[in-house]
């Protein structure tokens, strides 16, 4: 008897175990309860105490000693007796902050998600291999491995992250993988190409070839000018040199719009998402009031927690480098050192094609090029997907690159197959610029270090202690003809593919022009003289004129000019939409609420602030609008953009009849007028409700509510800040992206001074007080004085705990 | 008085088995304590219950003082359950079920 109750009693424990020792899937995943729960090492463990102590970490492979001093910002400053140690660490501690992050990142760019969260990743994750992430990442990373200098610090920095992985047990795990219930594994170069790669697919494949297709076959190639012109006519270049670019440009022959006759019935996988855009400019000394140059950079991307950016100060012998680093990779990205600082927008440019391929049958084993039937290469590609069998997809390349879309991945029609070619599939060698640019002492080597940078293309902002500014884009550019990669292109033809790439000499460029500073805010790069075609299908057309206008009335310049001039508020956009769109409104029709509300449109001075009820009003009646003279492409079954904000304010200005103007889903026949007051009492009533609901005035900043969210939307560990600011404003904080970095350095003699601040912090264990600390901050307009000591000894006045590591024997 | 000794003895062997090795492992402290004392199935289950819920839930209230409760209050929202409480009863529930199977292997 006793015997019996022995056995169920065991089985019965055994199987507790087993139950709490395993995670669950019922709908939401739930962790391993009792391995999450243990307070010696689940997430209990995971919380930090405030006061951190000093501590000593010994690492294999270190040749000398290495301290790692944080401020009270938790911003590391290492101090290395050689580079080799310096890389080493800066592997270790970044990943002693964001180890998950680092990882989460690359996973997703591998196409790797559905391993951690199952198959609801599964068409992102097809998404990314078949756009061929891993294998421009496997370029990458041979490229930057078949360098010496690159592939040294590449390997010190993998393994001082794989020293800090090495140490790991469960109980320090950072809390998403023991919510998630994996663990991590090894760093490797190729991470680092996908990290980069990462950044190329922000920026670049936001095109719109499939769209503009379509748009040509339903509206012909007058209208498509009018709704999508290769040039809006409006802002300044970044470079406006008109007659100044003396050399002789690479001609080719022209080629016709190779389009395929029907409608593209695909609905792509990727989006443009409005927003994505950055800031930088750099003031001469000659209108600063210390007299040395200032230069300032705020790159917009999709805000997240933790952080893209993690702040480093890195110094040995041969280096003294501070700013922000992609978590991830070993050099910093956007910063400065004794002698210089540089920042980065993103140059936009048509940087990727697509091809309509003819295979010989459904094989997909041959192909047409030139009349010629070529072999395909077959990259059979496993998922593992968390709780299931692992998915297979076989992706086919051609010489052009993966066909993305085919007859098993959003091709909704046999014909659909379409191969991808992007620049940042090509070998490249962007760690190497960072390197440079990390120990260039002036204007020369600068630009010695943007020869070795391809993409993603970036416009460089610089400036330097010995008074130069400068401006250099810079990226690998095809030679586009007229029209060239607007549209989708025959892939029978070799003519339609590029046929060779813009020098580097003749990127545009340039150095301490007349007017005192250099500036971009992602919009158009040169003037029309400029001898190379360039497009794009969204420069930018605000922000630039905003910046432009402030710094050429601005003088006497300090740092504190420019932290407001990037917290900056007004909306041109604003400015040149609404009186006319007021003046549309026939006050005879409206109802005295309207009518008030009419009248405080009619007084607001067009400033996004946090507090402006006019901004919210605007906002919702203005997007109401525009959502409602394009309804035809979002109601059409083929896939088609919409016209830009610039163009839709233009055309409403200009052309009353645009057919546009009448609404497909209802039988009258609306005009622009109607149109307008339409959707003003629709906004009235929208933006009641969320009156309604939130209990409260409608203030821009709770309205908008920009939200700074968990890399895995896990709301407790995401958050949400209440600014000013929109797409159109130098601020450009819309609901989910804006200024992921804001720093401002000014370029003294005397010693560098310099400021930032990041919406995040520098943990990315939401256990720790540093995880969200510079969010109030950031969202208020404050900066930091980034400490920049020139030795440990300098850090005692705001010393909060160092770090000392030293080499272990093997 | 045997009874609140087994409930020590638990407690300082599974923190010495927790401190060192996974979780689970307090499972086998906790019987081998059961096993020793060797008091009723029912009596096993209650002092292995209370000396793993109360180890348990004593370091989590340590922690939770220790850090200002940073990580508590956002886990918290995640269960349906108050986290000291559901804490409590997993490491308690597993403390319990070991030490009564323990004291069951006696003949």
């Amino acid at each position: 008897m006793k015997g019996i109750k022995f056995v169920i009693s065991l089985l019965l424990t055994v199987t507790l175990i087993w139950a709490l020792n395993r995670s669950w899937d019922f709908g939401d995943p739930i962790p391993p309860l009792g391995k999450f729960l243990d307070p010696f090492h689940g997430f209990w463990a995971n919380a930090e105490p405030p006061d951190p102590t000093d501590v000593q970490i010994m690492i294999p492979g270190l040749k000398g000693k290495v301290s790692v001093v944080y401020d009270s910002l938790l911003i590391p400053h290492l101090f290395a007796e050689n580079d080799d140690d310096l890389y080493r660490v800066m592997g270790y501690v970044t990943a002693q902050h964001r180890l998950w992050q680092m990882e989460f990142q690359t996973h997703a760019a591998a196409g790797r998600i559905s391993e951690i969260i199952g198959d609801k990743a599964l068409d992102f994750d097809r998404t990314q291999r078949r756009k061929g992430m891993v294998f421009a990442a496997e370029n990458s990373a041979r490229a930057h491995g078949n360098d010496s200098i690159i592939s040294k610090i590449n390997k010190q920095y993998t393994e001082g992250v794989n020293a800090y992985i090495g140490s790991l047990s469960y109980g320090n795990y950072p809390i998403e993988y023991k919510l998630l219930d994996y663990e991590p594994e090894l760093w490797n170069e190729l991470k680092m190409g996908l990290l980069l790669k990462t950044m190329s697919n922000t920026l670049n494949v936001g095109e719109d070839d499939f769209e503009m297709t379509n748009a040509l076959h339903l509206f012909g190639k007058e209208m498509l000018d009018v709704l999508y012109p290769d040039w809006e006519g409006v802002g300044d270049p970044i470079v406006d040199n008109p007659g100044g670019w003396k050399f002789d440009p690479i001609t080719l022959d022209s080629i016709p719009l190779a389009l395929p006759d029907e409608l593209i019935n695909i609905q792509p996988t990727t989006k443009v998402v409005k927003g994505v855009g950055s800031n930088n400019w750099a003031v001469s000394g000659i209108k600063t009031a210390t007299g040395s140059p200032i230069l300032a950079n705020d790159p917009h991307l999709s805000l997240s927690m933790p952080s893209i950016w993690f702040a480093a100060h890195m110094k040995s012998p041969n280096v003294n480098v501070m700013g922000a680093t992609l978590t991830g990779s070993p050099v910093i990205i956007i910063g400065f050192n004794d002698s210089i600082s540089w920042g980065v927008t993103n140059a936009q440019r048509d940087l990727v094609d697509w091809y309509k391929i003819e295979f010989k049958d459904d094989t997909n084993n041959e192909y047409l090029s030139d009349g010629n039937w070529l072999p395909t290469r077959k990259v059979i590609e496993e998922f593992k997907i968390k709780g299931k069998d692992s998915f297979y997809d076989t992706v086919v390349y051609t010489h052009q690159g993966p066909v993305v879309y085919d007859q098993s991945f959003h091709g909704e029609s046999e014909k659909n197959h379409y191969a991808f070619r992007w620049i940042a599939h090509d070998e490249s060698l962007e760690l190497k610029t960072f390197y440079f640019l990390n120990r260039a002492k002036n204007h020369r080597d600068y630009m010695a270090a943007l020869e070795y940078y391809s993409g993603p293309a970036q416009n460089f902002a610089f400036a330097s202690t010995e008074g130069d500014i400068a401006m250099r884009i810079q990226g690998k550019f095809p030679v586009r003809r007229k029209d060239e990669g607007r549209f989708v292109l025959d892939g029978t033809k070799t003519s339609n593919e590029w046929q060779a790439y813009i020098p580097n000499a003749q990127n545009v460029m340039i150095k301490n022009p007349p007017r005192g500073f250099v500036s971009s805010a992602n919009q158009r790069p040169a003037d029309s003289t400029y001898p190379y075609y360039v497009h794009s299908n969204n420069y930018e057309a605000y922000r630039n004129r905003r910046i432009n206008q402030q710094l050429s009335v601005m003088d006497e310049i300090t740092p504190a000019d420019i932290m407001k001039l990037q917290n900056d508020n007004y909306s041109i956009q604003a400015e040149e939409s609404l009186p006319f769109m007021l003046s549309s409104l026939d006050s005879a029709l409206l109802t005295s609420t309207e009518q008030s509300i009419a009248e405080l449109l009619r007084s607001w001075d067009f400033v996004y602030r946090p507090e402006s009820v006019a901004a919210t009003y605007y906002e919702v009646w203005y997007n109401n609008l525009y959502r409602n003279i394009w309804d035809e492409m979002t109601s059409s079954t083929a896939a088609l953009s919409r016209p830009s904000d610039y163009i839709t304010i233009k055309l409403m200005k200009t052309d009353s009849t645009l057919s546009f103007y009448d609404v497909q889903s209802t039988p009258e026949k609306e005009d622009l007028r109607t149109l307008i007051r339409q959707n003003f009492i629709k906004s009235l009533d929208m933006i009641d409700v969320w009156k309604n609901e939130n209990d409260r005035e409608a203030e821009w900043a709770q309205f908008k509510n920009t939200k700074i969210g968990h890399l895995l939307r896990i709301d407790p560990f995401s958050y949400h800040a209440k600014n000013g600011g929109n797409g159109s404003a130098i601020n450009a904080t819309s609901g989910t992206h804006g200024p992921s970095w804001r720093m401002i350095t000014s370029m003294e003699k005397t010693g560098v001074k310099a400021w930032g601040v990041y919406p995040g912090g520098q943990s990315g264990n939401p256990g720790s007080q540093f995880y969200n600390n510079l969010i109030d901050p950031w969202t208020n307009g404050q900066y930091f004085r980034l400490k920049f000591p020139h030795s440990e000894r300098e850090t005692t006045s705001y010393r909060y705990f160092t770090t000392t590591f030293n080499s272990a024997s093997k | 008085m045997r009874f609140i000794v087994q409930i020590i003895i638990t407690g300082i062997v599974c923190f010495m088995f927790q401190k060192l090795f996974p979780w689970w492992t307090m499972a086998i402290g906790a019987f081998l304590v059961g096993f020793v004392f060797s008091n009723s199935g029912f009596k096993s289950f209650l002092s292995g219950f209370i000396a793993i819920g109360v180890l348990w839930l004593g370091l989590a209230l340590y922690v939770d003082n220790a850090t200002h409760s940073i990580l508590t209050e956002k886990i918290s929202q995640l269960f349906p359950l108050n986290l000291f409480v559901l804490t409590t009863l997993i490491g308690g529930l597993v403390g319990g079920f070991a030490s009564m199977t323990g004291a069951l292997l006696k003949p």
